[in-house]
Protein backbone atom coordinates (compact mmCIF):
# COMPACT_ATOMS: atom_id res chain seq x y z
CA UNK A 1 0.00 0.00 0.00
CA UNK A 2 1.40 3.39 -0.97
CA UNK A 3 1.68 6.23 1.49
CA UNK A 4 -0.98 8.29 -0.24
CA UNK A 5 -3.54 5.51 0.12
CA UNK A 6 -2.45 5.01 3.71
CA UNK A 7 -3.02 8.70 4.48
CA UNK A 8 -6.47 8.75 2.88
CA UNK A 9 -7.37 5.51 4.64
CA UNK A 10 -6.28 6.83 8.03
CA UNK A 11 -8.03 10.20 7.85
CA UNK A 12 -11.24 9.35 6.01
CA UNK A 13 -11.98 5.73 5.22
CA UNK A 14 -10.97 4.20 8.54
CA UNK A 15 -11.52 7.34 10.58
CA UNK A 16 -10.58 6.38 14.08
CA UNK A 17 -13.66 7.94 15.71
CA UNK A 18 -16.39 7.42 13.18
CA UNK A 19 -15.49 4.12 11.55
CA UNK A 20 -13.44 2.31 14.21
CA UNK A 21 -15.16 3.74 17.30
CA UNK A 22 -11.96 4.43 19.17
CA UNK A 23 -11.71 7.43 21.47
CA UNK A 24 -15.39 8.12 21.89
CA UNK A 25 -15.25 9.19 25.54
CA UNK A 26 -13.20 12.35 24.88
CA UNK A 27 -15.15 12.76 21.62
CA UNK A 28 -18.36 13.31 23.55
CA UNK A 29 -16.66 14.85 26.56
CA UNK A 30 -14.64 17.64 24.97
CA UNK A 31 -16.82 18.53 22.02
CA UNK A 32 -19.21 20.90 23.78
CA UNK A 33 -16.98 23.86 23.09
CA UNK A 34 -14.85 24.54 20.03
CA UNK A 35 -11.94 25.73 22.16
CA UNK A 36 -11.57 22.55 24.18
CA UNK A 37 -12.09 20.45 21.07
CA UNK A 38 -9.14 22.11 19.34
CA UNK A 39 -6.97 21.72 22.45
CA UNK A 40 -7.87 18.07 22.78
CA UNK A 41 -7.21 17.42 19.10
CA UNK A 42 -3.74 18.97 19.36
CA UNK A 43 -2.91 17.02 22.52
CA UNK A 44 -4.00 13.76 20.91
CA UNK A 45 -1.96 14.42 17.75
CA UNK A 46 1.15 15.09 19.80
CA UNK A 47 0.75 12.17 22.19
CA UNK A 48 -0.25 9.75 19.47
CA UNK A 49 2.70 10.44 17.18
CA UNK A 50 5.17 10.01 20.01
CA UNK A 51 3.38 7.02 21.53
CA UNK A 52 2.87 5.31 18.16
CA UNK A 53 6.54 5.39 17.30
CA UNK A 54 7.85 4.55 20.77
CA UNK A 55 5.54 1.57 21.19
CA UNK A 56 6.49 0.31 17.72
CA UNK A 57 10.18 0.44 18.61
CA UNK A 58 9.60 -1.24 21.97
CA UNK A 59 7.47 -3.95 20.44
CA UNK A 60 9.81 -4.74 17.56
CA UNK A 61 13.16 -4.44 19.30
CA UNK A 62 12.36 -5.57 22.84
CA UNK A 63 9.19 -7.62 23.10
CA UNK A 64 9.57 -9.64 19.91
CA UNK A 65 13.28 -10.13 20.40
CA UNK A 66 12.96 -11.56 23.88
CA UNK A 67 9.75 -13.51 23.25
CA UNK A 68 7.70 -11.30 25.57
CA UNK A 69 4.90 -10.56 23.11
CA UNK A 70 2.30 -11.41 25.75
CA UNK A 71 3.39 -8.34 27.74
CA UNK A 72 2.28 -6.05 24.89
CA UNK A 73 -0.80 -4.59 26.60
CA UNK A 74 1.13 -3.93 29.79
CA UNK A 75 4.12 -2.32 28.08
CA UNK A 76 1.99 -0.09 25.85
CA UNK A 77 -0.20 1.26 28.60
CA UNK A 78 2.79 2.04 30.81
CA UNK A 79 4.49 3.94 27.97
CA UNK A 80 1.33 5.89 27.19
CA UNK A 81 0.61 6.70 30.83
CA UNK A 82 4.09 8.05 31.47
CA UNK A 83 4.03 10.01 28.24
CA UNK A 84 0.77 11.70 29.17
CA UNK A 85 2.21 12.58 32.56
CA UNK A 86 5.11 14.23 30.79
CA UNK A 87 2.87 16.22 28.45
CA UNK A 88 0.81 17.35 31.42
CA UNK A 89 3.86 18.65 33.27
CA UNK A 90 5.10 20.34 30.12
CA UNK A 91 1.80 22.14 29.46
CA UNK A 92 1.41 23.19 33.10
CA UNK A 93 4.81 24.91 33.00
CA UNK A 94 4.82 26.40 29.51
CA UNK A 95 1.21 26.92 28.34
CA UNK A 96 -0.88 27.34 31.52
CA UNK A 97 -3.83 28.75 29.57
CA UNK A 98 -4.20 25.60 27.50
CA UNK A 99 -3.64 23.49 30.59
CA UNK A 100 -6.50 25.25 32.37
CA UNK A 101 -8.74 24.77 29.35
CA UNK A 102 -8.15 21.06 28.99
CA UNK A 103 -8.40 20.53 32.73
CA UNK A 104 -9.63 17.08 33.58
CA UNK A 105 -9.36 15.72 30.05
CA UNK A 106 -5.60 15.63 29.78
CA UNK A 107 -5.15 12.73 32.19
CA UNK A 108 -7.99 11.09 30.32
CA UNK A 109 -5.79 10.77 27.22
CA UNK A 110 -4.27 7.83 29.08
CA UNK A 111 -7.61 6.10 28.90
CA UNK A 112 -8.28 7.37 25.39
CA UNK A 113 -8.75 4.23 23.37
CA UNK A 114 -7.68 6.06 20.24
CA UNK A 115 -4.09 6.34 21.47
CA UNK A 116 -3.80 2.77 22.70
CA UNK A 117 -5.87 1.53 19.76
CA UNK A 118 -3.63 3.03 17.09
CA UNK A 119 -0.54 1.62 18.81
CA UNK A 120 -2.10 -1.85 18.75
CA UNK A 121 -3.36 -1.45 15.17
CA UNK A 122 0.13 -0.48 13.97
CA UNK A 123 1.39 -3.78 15.30
CA UNK A 124 -1.58 -5.88 14.14
CA UNK A 125 -1.31 -4.54 10.60
CA UNK A 126 2.43 -5.28 10.56
CA UNK A 127 3.39 -1.76 9.58
CA UNK A 128 7.01 -0.76 9.10
CA UNK A 129 8.48 2.03 11.22
CA UNK A 130 7.76 4.74 8.66
CA UNK A 131 4.25 3.44 8.02
CA UNK A 132 3.56 3.48 11.77
CA UNK A 133 4.76 7.06 12.00
CA UNK A 134 2.59 8.16 9.09
CA UNK A 135 -0.42 6.17 10.30
CA UNK A 136 -0.12 7.52 13.85
CA UNK A 137 -0.04 11.11 12.66
CA UNK A 138 -2.89 10.81 10.20
CA UNK A 139 -5.11 8.72 12.45
CA UNK A 140 -4.69 11.50 15.01
CA UNK A 141 -5.39 14.11 12.34
CA UNK A 142 -8.57 12.23 11.45
CA UNK A 143 -9.49 12.26 15.12
CA UNK A 144 -8.92 16.01 15.26
CA UNK A 145 -10.94 16.63 12.10
CA UNK A 146 -13.92 14.63 13.33
CA UNK A 147 -13.74 16.21 16.79
CA UNK A 148 -13.64 19.76 15.45
CA UNK A 149 -16.44 19.17 12.92
CA UNK A 150 -18.53 17.65 15.67
CA UNK A 151 -17.84 20.50 18.11
CA UNK A 152 -19.08 22.96 15.50
CA UNK A 153 -22.33 21.05 15.18
CA UNK A 154 -22.77 20.70 18.90
CA UNK A 155 -22.44 24.43 19.49
CA UNK A 156 -25.40 24.83 17.16
CA UNK A 157 -27.44 22.11 18.82
CA UNK A 158 -27.18 24.02 22.09
CA UNK A 159 -29.34 26.72 20.51
CA UNK A 160 -31.92 24.30 19.17
CA UNK A 161 -34.97 23.10 21.02
CA UNK A 162 -34.49 19.40 21.71
CA UNK A 163 -37.09 17.12 23.40
CA UNK A 164 -36.13 16.45 27.00
CA UNK A 165 -35.18 12.75 26.85
CA UNK A 166 -33.05 13.38 23.77
CA UNK A 167 -31.03 16.18 25.34
CA UNK A 168 -27.27 16.16 25.82
CA UNK A 169 -25.54 12.83 25.16
CA UNK A 170 -28.45 11.27 23.34
CA UNK A 171 -28.74 13.93 20.63
CA UNK A 172 -24.95 14.09 20.48
CA UNK A 173 -24.80 10.39 19.61
CA UNK A 174 -27.43 10.74 16.90
CA UNK A 175 -25.52 13.71 15.46
CA UNK A 176 -22.31 11.69 15.54
CA UNK A 177 -24.19 9.03 13.59
CA UNK A 178 -24.99 11.59 10.90
CA UNK A 179 -21.33 12.64 10.58
CA UNK A 180 -20.37 9.00 10.53
CA UNK A 181 -22.84 8.51 7.69
CA UNK A 182 -21.13 11.32 5.78
CA UNK A 183 -17.74 9.70 6.31
CA UNK A 184 -19.26 6.41 5.24
CA UNK A 185 -19.27 7.76 1.70
CA UNK A 186 -15.48 7.36 1.65
CA UNK A 187 -15.87 3.60 2.05
CA UNK A 188 -14.38 1.69 -0.83
CA UNK A 189 -12.21 4.59 -1.94
CA UNK A 190 -9.01 2.81 -1.01
CA UNK B 1 -24.48 6.65 54.25
CA UNK B 2 -23.23 3.06 54.17
CA UNK B 3 -25.05 0.88 51.72
CA UNK B 4 -25.71 -2.83 51.83
CA UNK B 5 -24.14 -5.40 49.56
CA UNK B 6 -27.36 -5.83 47.64
CA UNK B 7 -27.67 -2.09 47.05
CA UNK B 8 -24.10 -1.87 45.75
CA UNK B 9 -24.83 -4.75 43.41
CA UNK B 10 -28.16 -3.56 42.05
CA UNK B 11 -27.14 0.04 41.46
CA UNK B 12 -25.09 -1.16 38.50
CA UNK B 13 -28.20 -2.63 36.94
CA UNK B 14 -30.25 0.52 36.74
CA UNK B 15 -29.23 3.66 38.69
CA UNK B 16 -25.67 3.66 37.39
CA UNK B 17 -26.17 1.36 34.42
CA UNK B 18 -23.17 1.72 32.10
CA UNK B 19 -22.95 2.92 29.36
CA UNK B 20 -26.35 4.62 29.57
CA UNK B 21 -26.31 6.21 33.01
CA UNK B 22 -22.57 6.52 33.36
CA UNK B 23 -21.62 7.64 29.88
CA UNK B 24 -18.31 5.76 29.93
CA UNK B 25 -16.86 2.87 27.99
CA UNK B 26 -18.44 3.90 24.72
CA UNK B 27 -15.76 2.54 22.42
CA UNK B 28 -16.44 -1.16 22.97
CA UNK B 29 -20.14 -0.39 23.22
CA UNK B 30 -20.18 0.99 19.71
CA UNK B 31 -17.43 -1.13 18.24
CA UNK B 32 -18.36 -4.71 19.06
CA UNK B 33 -22.15 -4.68 19.18
CA UNK B 34 -22.63 -5.74 15.58
CA UNK B 35 -24.15 -8.93 17.00
CA UNK B 36 -25.59 -10.00 20.33
CA UNK B 37 -22.95 -12.70 20.68
CA UNK B 38 -20.07 -10.25 20.37
CA UNK B 39 -21.74 -7.84 22.78
CA UNK B 40 -22.22 -10.51 25.44
CA UNK B 41 -18.69 -11.84 24.94
CA UNK B 42 -17.21 -8.38 25.37
CA UNK B 43 -19.39 -7.76 28.42
CA UNK B 44 -18.26 -10.96 30.10
CA UNK B 45 -14.58 -10.24 29.40
CA UNK B 46 -14.97 -6.74 30.83
CA UNK B 47 -16.80 -8.08 33.89
CA UNK B 48 -13.93 -10.47 34.60
CA UNK B 49 -11.42 -7.61 34.50
CA UNK B 50 -13.69 -5.35 36.53
CA UNK B 51 -14.29 -7.85 39.33
CA UNK B 52 -10.65 -8.95 39.42
CA UNK B 53 -9.19 -5.46 39.52
CA UNK B 54 -11.79 -4.20 42.02
CA UNK B 55 -11.01 -7.15 44.29
CA UNK B 56 -7.25 -6.73 44.16
CA UNK B 57 -7.24 -2.93 44.43
CA UNK B 58 -9.60 -3.05 47.38
CA UNK B 59 -7.41 -5.64 49.10
CA UNK B 60 -4.23 -3.66 48.52
CA UNK B 61 -5.74 -0.23 49.12
CA UNK B 62 -3.90 0.41 52.39
CA UNK B 63 -0.57 -0.43 50.74
CA UNK B 64 -0.89 1.66 47.59
CA UNK B 65 0.56 5.17 48.11
CA UNK B 66 -1.95 7.82 46.90
CA UNK B 67 0.56 9.54 44.63
CA UNK B 68 1.20 6.54 42.43
CA UNK B 69 -2.24 4.99 42.75
CA UNK B 70 -3.17 5.48 39.08
CA UNK B 71 0.04 3.76 37.96
CA UNK B 72 -0.71 0.86 40.32
CA UNK B 73 -4.30 0.60 39.07
CA UNK B 74 -3.10 0.53 35.49
CA UNK B 75 -0.60 -2.23 36.15
CA UNK B 76 -3.22 -4.35 37.93
CA UNK B 77 -5.83 -3.77 35.22
CA UNK B 78 -3.34 -4.46 32.43
CA UNK B 79 -2.40 -7.74 34.09
CA UNK B 80 -6.03 -8.86 34.22
CA UNK B 81 -6.62 -7.79 30.63
CA UNK B 82 -3.64 -9.82 29.46
CA UNK B 83 -4.95 -12.85 31.35
CA UNK B 84 -8.33 -12.47 29.62
CA UNK B 85 -6.57 -12.04 26.28
CA UNK B 86 -4.61 -15.25 26.74
CA UNK B 87 -7.58 -17.22 28.05
CA UNK B 88 -9.78 -16.10 25.17
CA UNK B 89 -7.10 -17.07 22.67
CA UNK B 90 -6.87 -20.45 24.31
CA UNK B 91 -10.55 -21.28 24.65
CA UNK B 92 -12.73 -19.03 22.47
CA UNK B 93 -10.49 -18.30 19.51
CA UNK B 94 -13.20 -17.32 16.96
CA UNK B 95 -14.65 -14.78 19.41
CA UNK B 96 -11.14 -13.49 20.09
CA UNK B 97 -10.66 -12.87 16.37
CA UNK B 98 -14.00 -11.06 16.07
CA UNK B 99 -13.44 -8.74 19.03
CA UNK B 100 -9.90 -8.09 17.81
CA UNK B 101 -8.34 -4.84 18.95
CA UNK B 102 -11.10 -4.24 21.51
CA UNK B 103 -9.78 -6.87 23.92
CA UNK B 104 -6.46 -5.19 24.70
CA UNK B 105 -8.48 -1.97 24.80
CA UNK B 106 -10.37 -3.11 27.90
CA UNK B 107 -7.32 -1.72 29.66
CA UNK B 108 -8.31 1.81 28.66
CA UNK B 109 -12.03 1.29 29.24
CA UNK B 110 -12.98 4.24 31.42
CA UNK B 111 -15.45 2.10 33.37
CA UNK B 112 -12.75 -0.15 34.77
CA UNK B 113 -10.37 2.62 35.81
CA UNK B 114 -13.31 4.74 36.94
CA UNK B 115 -14.58 2.05 39.32
CA UNK B 116 -11.07 1.45 40.67
CA UNK B 117 -10.60 5.15 41.44
CA UNK B 118 -14.11 6.02 42.57
CA UNK B 119 -15.04 2.87 44.43
CA UNK B 120 -12.55 0.08 45.03
CA UNK B 121 -9.82 2.36 46.40
CA UNK B 122 -12.21 3.66 49.08
CA UNK B 123 -14.30 0.64 50.02
CA UNK B 124 -14.18 -2.79 51.64
CA UNK B 125 -13.40 -5.91 49.64
CA UNK B 126 -16.92 -7.35 49.78
CA UNK B 127 -18.53 -4.08 48.70
CA UNK B 128 -16.02 -3.65 45.87
CA UNK B 129 -16.77 -7.14 44.62
CA UNK B 130 -20.50 -6.43 44.63
CA UNK B 131 -19.89 -3.14 42.84
CA UNK B 132 -17.71 -4.78 40.19
CA UNK B 133 -20.19 -7.57 39.57
CA UNK B 134 -23.16 -5.21 39.40
CA UNK B 135 -21.54 -2.78 37.00
CA UNK B 136 -20.13 -5.66 34.95
CA UNK B 137 -23.48 -7.40 34.70
CA UNK B 138 -25.19 -4.14 33.78
CA UNK B 139 -22.59 -3.51 31.08
CA UNK B 140 -22.98 -7.05 29.72
CA UNK B 141 -26.76 -6.67 29.57
CA UNK B 142 -26.52 -3.29 27.88
CA UNK B 143 -24.07 -4.57 25.28
CA UNK B 144 -26.16 -7.68 24.73
CA UNK B 145 -29.32 -5.61 24.30
CA UNK B 146 -27.69 -3.16 21.90
CA UNK B 147 -26.14 -6.03 19.97
CA UNK B 148 -29.49 -7.82 19.80
CA UNK B 149 -31.31 -4.73 18.47
CA UNK B 150 -28.66 -4.04 15.85
CA UNK B 151 -28.38 -7.66 14.74
CA UNK B 152 -32.15 -8.06 14.60
CA UNK B 153 -32.73 -4.95 12.52
CA UNK B 154 -29.59 -5.31 10.45
CA UNK B 155 -29.74 -9.01 9.62
CA UNK B 156 -33.34 -9.87 10.46
CA UNK B 157 -32.37 -12.60 12.92
CA UNK B 158 -30.47 -13.11 16.15
CA UNK B 159 -28.31 -16.12 17.00
CA UNK B 160 -26.36 -16.65 20.20
CA UNK B 161 -23.80 -19.45 20.26
CA UNK B 162 -26.03 -21.55 18.07
CA UNK B 163 -28.37 -22.36 20.96
CA UNK B 164 -30.79 -19.53 20.78
CA UNK B 165 -32.06 -17.98 17.63
CA UNK B 166 -34.94 -15.84 16.60
CA UNK B 167 -35.83 -14.94 13.07
CA UNK B 168 -37.72 -11.70 12.67
CA UNK B 169 -38.11 -12.01 8.92
CA UNK B 170 -39.95 -15.30 9.41
CA UNK B 171 -42.43 -13.81 11.89
CA UNK B 172 -43.02 -10.66 9.88
CA UNK B 173 -42.61 -11.46 6.19
CA UNK B 174 -42.95 -7.80 5.24
CA UNK B 175 -39.87 -6.85 7.31
CA UNK B 176 -36.79 -6.00 5.29
CA UNK B 177 -33.45 -6.09 7.14
CA UNK B 178 -31.51 -2.84 6.73
CA UNK B 179 -27.79 -3.37 7.02
CA UNK B 180 -27.37 0.29 7.99
CA UNK B 181 -27.85 -0.83 11.60
CA UNK B 182 -24.81 -3.11 11.70
CA UNK B 183 -22.57 -0.53 10.07
CA UNK B 184 -20.76 2.33 11.78
CA UNK B 185 -23.37 5.12 11.54
CA UNK B 186 -26.09 2.78 12.78
CA UNK B 187 -24.12 2.17 15.97
CA UNK B 188 -24.16 5.84 16.97
CA UNK B 189 -27.79 6.39 16.09
CA UNK B 190 -29.00 3.19 17.72
CA UNK B 191 -27.14 3.96 20.95
CA UNK B 192 -28.42 7.54 20.92
CA UNK B 193 -32.01 6.42 20.54
CA UNK B 194 -31.67 3.75 23.21
CA UNK B 195 -30.26 6.34 25.58
CA UNK B 196 -33.23 8.57 24.78
CA UNK B 197 -35.61 5.71 25.55
CA UNK B 198 -33.92 5.00 28.88
CA UNK B 199 -34.02 8.69 29.79
CA UNK B 200 -37.71 8.84 28.96
CA UNK B 201 -38.50 5.74 31.05
CA UNK B 202 -36.21 6.78 33.90
CA UNK B 203 -37.80 10.16 34.30
CA UNK C 1 12.07 10.45 51.53
CA UNK C 2 10.30 7.60 53.22
CA UNK C 3 7.28 8.09 51.03
CA UNK C 4 9.46 8.09 47.94
CA UNK C 5 11.00 4.74 48.91
CA UNK C 6 7.58 3.27 49.57
CA UNK C 7 6.32 4.41 46.19
CA UNK C 8 9.23 2.86 44.36
CA UNK C 9 9.02 -0.37 46.34
CA UNK C 10 5.28 -0.77 45.80
CA UNK C 11 5.53 -0.12 42.06
CA UNK C 12 8.49 -2.47 41.63
CA UNK C 13 6.90 -5.28 43.61
CA UNK C 14 3.60 -4.85 41.80
CA UNK C 15 5.19 -4.87 38.36
CA UNK C 16 7.32 -7.90 39.04
CA UNK C 17 4.42 -9.86 40.54
CA UNK C 18 2.24 -8.93 37.55
CA UNK C 19 5.03 -9.93 35.16
CA UNK C 20 5.50 -13.24 36.94
CA UNK C 21 1.80 -14.07 36.94
CA UNK C 22 1.52 -13.24 33.25
CA UNK C 23 4.54 -15.36 32.40
CA UNK C 24 2.92 -18.27 34.22
CA UNK C 25 -0.44 -17.80 32.49
CA UNK C 26 1.31 -17.44 29.15
CA UNK C 27 3.17 -20.67 29.71
CA UNK C 28 0.06 -22.48 30.87
CA UNK C 29 -2.02 -21.47 27.87
CA UNK C 30 0.68 -21.59 25.18
CA UNK C 31 0.00 -25.08 23.87
CA UNK C 32 -3.76 -24.57 23.97
CA UNK C 33 -3.44 -21.28 22.05
CA UNK C 34 -1.24 -22.94 19.47
CA UNK C 35 -3.81 -25.70 18.99
CA UNK C 36 -6.62 -23.15 18.63
CA UNK C 37 -4.72 -21.11 16.08
CA UNK C 38 -3.94 -24.24 14.12
CA UNK C 39 -7.58 -25.33 14.19
CA UNK C 40 -9.03 -22.02 13.08
CA UNK C 41 -6.34 -20.57 10.85
CA UNK C 42 -4.67 -23.57 9.27
CA UNK C 43 -7.33 -26.15 10.10
CA UNK C 44 -9.48 -25.66 6.98
CA UNK C 45 -6.45 -25.98 4.68
CA UNK C 46 -5.13 -29.04 6.48
CA UNK C 47 -8.54 -30.68 6.39
CA UNK C 48 -8.88 -30.02 2.68
CA UNK C 49 -5.52 -31.59 1.92
CA UNK C 50 -5.60 -34.52 4.31
CA UNK C 51 -9.32 -35.26 3.99
CA UNK C 52 -10.10 -38.85 4.91
CA UNK C 53 -7.22 -39.27 7.34
CA UNK C 54 -8.07 -41.72 10.11
CA UNK C 55 -6.13 -39.68 12.70
CA UNK C 56 -6.44 -35.96 13.46
CA UNK C 57 -3.47 -34.27 11.75
CA UNK C 58 -3.54 -31.28 14.10
CA UNK C 59 -3.20 -33.41 17.21
CA UNK C 60 -0.65 -35.64 15.51
CA UNK C 61 1.82 -32.99 14.49
CA UNK C 62 5.57 -33.35 14.71
CA UNK C 63 8.10 -30.57 15.06
CA UNK C 64 11.45 -30.71 13.32
CA UNK C 65 14.03 -27.96 13.47
CA UNK C 66 15.26 -26.71 10.14
CA UNK C 67 18.25 -24.47 10.71
CA UNK C 68 17.04 -21.76 13.08
CA UNK C 69 13.32 -22.29 12.68
CA UNK C 70 11.15 -25.06 13.98
CA UNK C 71 8.59 -26.38 11.51
CA UNK C 72 5.36 -28.16 12.25
CA UNK C 73 4.40 -31.11 10.07
CA UNK C 74 0.85 -32.41 10.23
CA UNK C 75 0.64 -36.14 9.79
CA UNK C 76 -2.24 -37.97 8.15
CA UNK C 77 -2.96 -41.70 8.17
CA UNK C 78 -4.51 -43.36 5.12
CA UNK C 79 -5.32 -47.06 4.75
CA UNK C 80 -3.42 -47.81 7.96
CA UNK C 81 -0.22 -46.11 6.80
CA UNK C 82 1.09 -42.84 8.18
CA UNK C 83 2.74 -41.74 4.98
CA UNK C 84 1.29 -38.31 4.24
CA UNK C 85 2.29 -35.00 5.73
CA UNK C 86 1.18 -31.41 5.31
CA UNK C 87 3.17 -28.29 6.12
CA UNK C 88 3.16 -24.59 5.41
CA UNK C 89 5.46 -22.36 3.40
CA UNK C 90 5.27 -18.68 2.44
CA UNK C 91 5.63 -16.74 -0.79
CA UNK C 92 5.75 -13.00 -1.43
CA UNK C 93 2.45 -11.93 -2.96
CA UNK C 94 1.02 -8.64 -4.17
CA UNK C 95 -0.21 -7.49 -0.77
CA UNK C 96 2.19 -9.36 1.53
CA UNK C 97 3.05 -12.90 2.50
CA UNK C 98 0.87 -15.72 1.24
CA UNK C 99 0.82 -18.90 3.27
CA UNK C 100 0.41 -22.13 1.35
CA UNK C 101 -0.15 -25.48 2.99
CA UNK C 102 1.06 -28.40 0.88
CA UNK C 103 0.56 -32.09 1.37
CA UNK C 104 3.14 -34.68 0.28
CA UNK C 105 2.99 -38.46 0.13
CA UNK C 106 6.30 -39.79 1.44
CA UNK C 107 6.10 -43.08 -0.46
CA UNK C 108 5.50 -41.65 -3.90
CA UNK C 109 7.09 -38.20 -3.38
CA UNK C 110 4.02 -36.69 -4.99
CA UNK C 111 1.97 -33.72 -3.88
CA UNK C 112 -1.45 -34.74 -2.61
CA UNK C 113 -2.76 -31.22 -2.56
CA UNK C 114 -2.18 -27.55 -1.75
CA UNK C 115 -4.31 -24.84 -0.14
CA UNK C 116 -3.85 -21.19 0.75
CA UNK C 117 -3.97 -20.49 4.50
CA UNK C 118 -3.44 -16.75 4.90
CA UNK C 119 -3.18 -13.93 2.41
CA UNK C 120 -3.79 -10.20 2.00
CA UNK C 121 -4.42 -10.18 -1.75
CA UNK C 122 -6.96 -8.05 -3.59
CA UNK C 123 -10.52 -9.35 -3.23
CA UNK C 124 -11.83 -10.69 -6.54
CA UNK C 125 -8.37 -11.02 -8.11
CA UNK C 126 -5.51 -12.43 -6.06
CA UNK C 127 -7.89 -13.57 -3.36
CA UNK C 128 -9.17 -16.16 -5.82
CA UNK C 129 -6.06 -18.17 -4.96
CA UNK C 130 -7.84 -19.12 -1.76
CA UNK C 131 -11.48 -19.08 -2.82
CA UNK C 132 -11.23 -20.66 -6.23
CA UNK C 133 -9.61 -24.12 -6.30
CA UNK C 134 -8.56 -23.92 -9.97
CA UNK C 135 -5.03 -22.75 -9.15
CA UNK C 136 -4.13 -24.92 -6.18
CA UNK C 137 -5.75 -28.06 -7.61
CA UNK C 138 -3.13 -28.07 -10.37
CA UNK C 139 -0.42 -28.98 -7.87
CA UNK C 140 -2.07 -32.27 -7.04
CA UNK C 141 -0.09 -35.22 -8.40
CA UNK C 142 2.98 -33.13 -9.14
CA UNK C 143 6.25 -34.82 -8.21
CA UNK C 144 8.41 -32.92 -5.73
CA UNK C 145 11.25 -32.96 -8.27
CA UNK C 146 9.24 -31.16 -10.94
CA UNK C 147 9.49 -27.37 -11.00
CA UNK C 148 6.43 -25.54 -9.70
CA UNK C 149 6.17 -22.61 -12.10
CA UNK C 150 3.48 -20.74 -13.98
CA UNK C 151 3.30 -21.18 -17.76
CA UNK C 152 4.75 -17.72 -18.36
CA UNK C 153 7.91 -18.82 -16.56
CA UNK C 154 8.08 -22.10 -18.46
CA UNK C 155 6.16 -24.25 -15.99
CA UNK C 156 2.91 -26.15 -16.13
CA UNK C 157 0.71 -24.14 -13.81
CA UNK C 158 -1.92 -21.94 -15.44
CA UNK C 159 -2.07 -18.72 -13.45
CA UNK C 160 -5.26 -16.94 -12.35
CA UNK C 161 -6.08 -14.32 -14.95
CA UNK C 162 -5.36 -10.84 -13.63
CA UNK C 163 -3.32 -12.17 -10.73
CA UNK C 164 0.03 -13.30 -12.08
CA UNK C 165 1.97 -12.03 -9.09
CA UNK C 166 -0.27 -13.95 -6.70
CA UNK C 167 -0.02 -17.10 -8.79
CA UNK C 168 3.76 -16.78 -8.93
CA UNK C 169 3.89 -16.31 -5.17
CA UNK C 170 1.87 -19.48 -4.62
CA UNK C 171 4.20 -21.40 -6.99
CA UNK C 172 7.16 -19.91 -5.21
CA UNK C 173 5.85 -21.09 -1.86
CA UNK C 174 5.22 -24.57 -3.23
CA UNK C 175 8.71 -24.70 -4.78
CA UNK C 176 10.29 -23.67 -1.49
CA UNK C 177 8.24 -26.27 0.32
CA UNK C 178 9.34 -28.98 -2.14
CA UNK C 179 12.97 -28.03 -1.59
CA UNK C 180 12.74 -28.20 2.17
CA UNK C 181 10.81 -31.45 1.92
CA UNK C 182 13.60 -33.08 -0.07
CA UNK C 183 16.17 -31.80 2.40
CA UNK C 184 14.27 -33.00 5.44
CA UNK C 185 12.83 -36.26 4.16
CA UNK C 186 15.14 -38.59 6.16
CA UNK C 187 14.30 -36.82 9.43
CA UNK C 188 10.63 -36.78 8.52
CA UNK C 189 10.52 -40.49 7.90
CA UNK C 190 11.99 -41.19 11.33
CA UNK C 191 9.64 -38.81 13.10
CA UNK C 192 6.41 -39.98 11.54
CA UNK C 193 7.15 -43.59 12.47
CA UNK C 194 6.64 -42.48 16.09
CA UNK C 195 3.23 -41.06 15.22
CA UNK C 196 2.14 -44.31 13.67
CA UNK C 197 2.41 -46.15 16.96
Amino acid sequence: MGYFELIIACIFVNNILLAQFLGNCPFLGTSKKMETAIGMAMAVIFVLVVAGTITWVIYTYILVKFGLVYLRTMAFIVVIASLVQFVEMFLKKSIPALYAGLGIFLPLITTNCAVMGVCVLNIDKEFTFLQSLVASFFYAAGFGLALILFAGLRERILLARVPKPLQDTSIALVTAGMISLAFFAFQGMV
Amino acid sequence: MPKTLVQEFTKGLWQELPPFRLVLGLCPTLGVTTSMENGLGMGIATTFVLVGSNLLISMLRSMIPPKVRIACFIIIIAAFVTIVELLMQAYTYPLYLKLGVFIPLIVVNCIVLGRAEAFAYKNKVSLSMADGMGIGLGFTMALGALGAVRELLGHGSVTVWGDFSYNLSASFPSFQPFSFMVQAPGAFICLGLMLCLINAVGD
Amino acid sequence: MNEMVKMVVVLTVLSSVAGGVLAAVNKGTASQIEAQQLTFVKGPAIEAILAGSSINPIQNRVKISDGDVERSFFVGKFDGKTNTIAFEEFGKGFGGDIGVMIGVNLDSDQLVGAAVTVHTETPGLGAKAKDDPSLVSQFKGLSVKEPAKVTKDGGKITSISGATITSRAVCDAVAKAMASYQKMKPQLQQEIQKVGK
